[in-house]
């Protein structure tokens, strides 16, 4: 399994230190798995660690998903997780993005009823 | 069982594999949301898929109508036929982004407060004791199997799944963690659904001790770690079908639980030790450990507040 199979699937499990190592061992942040995602945008939205550990390794926070147009600030934003989507934006995530069916990150978060997140990108 | 998984759920990343199968995080394209995919791989003759899958795959079915707030929804089931002897067996899950694991490290130093505890407790018995009720047991709980959401909801995943993956298991070994397995998996002798009540004894001793009880790096090992804490059992509980002797254990008494988890409150010593007790017929049921005084004193304290 290439490095950043290994990448993404350590930080879709939320294992930050795995994530640490992967990127010293010379996996790129920005990879393609084999199903054509980088890690930031198949992370566990939950961990703020790994989503920080990412950022900081210069991991692109605008990429957006090639089916949906959802780009991780969305996901981030969907599932509600508020220490996340400060992160994302603080790395210069969009938070004007809108996804395929013309909904912007704030937009999913109010769909979904988390009123802190939507409050954070509101103030925006 | 529809048929037309590869359409809308488009799998972004593989997040576990066991000798049975494959798990995906995947987008649900539909709704936009992630999903979790898990497929096994089964056998299938003239008559089309065991009977024991297709029971299986009804049960849980059964099990969604309840629409339980503890369990990860069960979204959609689907078959692909791989050819004349295989069909891929595929259970769509509602994904949630965080594992308990993530969530007691997350947590800030000293820790989860008490009473934030004692509602993840009180969720994830919820969530037991309405699986057990069904004679569903789960088998593998431990904190990467206990999901909770952004507001703080618990929700099983990973469960009665046992019997379709088990004629899959014993073909390929997969290293699994001993650390929640109570004595009796160890001891390979029979269980039954007590082995969930020990796993969620670990579990909220871990809450409170933000590391693992028992770290053992082999069977007897583990064994031998549980020992230290519990004590050793006396020879009439020792089960009689199992070839690993009592004798080669050293005969040890049982520590106060408060030894090992210092921070917990005398109510809940009390519920985790009859949570971490040998004989898997006198440990406490999920039911009975979701009446123990350890959750009613916030009931009445509420009672008298209000
Ligand atoms: N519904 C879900 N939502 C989010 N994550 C999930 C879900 N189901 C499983 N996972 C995550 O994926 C990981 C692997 O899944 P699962 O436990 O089902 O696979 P496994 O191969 O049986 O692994 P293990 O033997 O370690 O339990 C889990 O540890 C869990 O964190
Ligand atoms: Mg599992």
């Amino acid at each position: 399994m290439p490095l950043e199979d290994d990448l993404t699937t350590a930080a879709a499990n939320g294992d930050t230190a795995r994530v640490e190592s992967l990127l010293q061992t010379g996996a790129q942040v920005n990879g393609l798995n084999r199903f054509g995602r980088t890690a930031v945008q198949v992370m566990m939205m939950g961990s703020s660690s790994v989503a920080q550990v990412l950022l900081k390794h210069g991991a692109d926070p605008n990429v957006a998903d090639p089916r949906t147009g959802s780009t991780p600030l969305h996901d981030a934003a969907r599932t509600g997780f508020l220490d996340t989507v400060r992160l994302l934006v603080e790395y210069t995530a969009d938070p004007e993005a809108t996804d395929n069916t013309n909904c912007r990150p704030v937009d999913v978060a109010k769909d979904n009823g988390h009123a802190d997140v939507v409050a954070f990108l509101e103030s925006l | 069982m529809a048929h037309a998984t590869s359409i809308q759920y488009e799998p972004v990343a593989e997040i576990g594999g066991g000798a049975y199968g494959t798990v995906y995080k995947a987008r649900d394209t539909e709704s936009g949301q992630f999903v979790a995919l898990k497929s096994v791989r089964v056998q299938t003759d003239q008559n089309g898929l065991p009977v024991s899958t297709v029971r299986e795959v009804a049960l849980l079915r059964r099990l969604e109508q309840f629409d339980h707030p503890n369990v990860v929804r069960l979204m959609d089931v689907c078959a692909t036929k791989r050819s004349d002897q295989e069909t891929k067996v595929t259970l769509v899950f509602e994904h949630v982004d965080q594992d308990l694991k993530t969530y007691l490290e997350r947590a800030p130093a000293p820790g989860l407060s008490p009473e934030r505890i004692k509602d993840l407790m009180k969720q994830l018995l919820c969530g037991l004791a309405f699986l057990h009720t069904n004679r569903v047991m789960h088998r593998d709980l431990k904190p990467e199997n206990i999901l909770v959401t952004s507001q703080g909801q618990v929700k099983l995943a990973d469960f009665g799944l046992a019997r379709i993956y088990s004629c899959h298991m014993a073909l390929t070994p997969v290293v699994v963690t001993l650390w929640y397995r109570p004595p009796e998996v160890l001891l390979q002798s029979s269980y039954a659904t007590p082995v969930d009540i020990w796993s969620t004894g670990c579990i909220f001793a871990e809450m409170f001790r933000r590391k693992p009880l028992f770290c053992g790096d082999s069977e007897v090992d583990q064994l031998g770690k549980i020992f230290d804490v519990v004590g050793l059992p006396p020879e009439e509980e020792w089960p009689t079908d199992v070839t690993l002797s009592r004798k080669n254990f050293p005969p040890l008494l049982p520590r106060p639980i408060t030894d090992v988890v210092p921070e917990i409150n005398g109510q809940g010593a009390q519920l985790l030790q009859k949570m971490l007790t040998f004989d898997p017929l006198k440990r406490i049921s999920a039911l009975n450990a979701l009446e123990h005084p350890y959750f009613q004193d916030e009931e009445t304290l509420t009672q008298t507040k209000s």
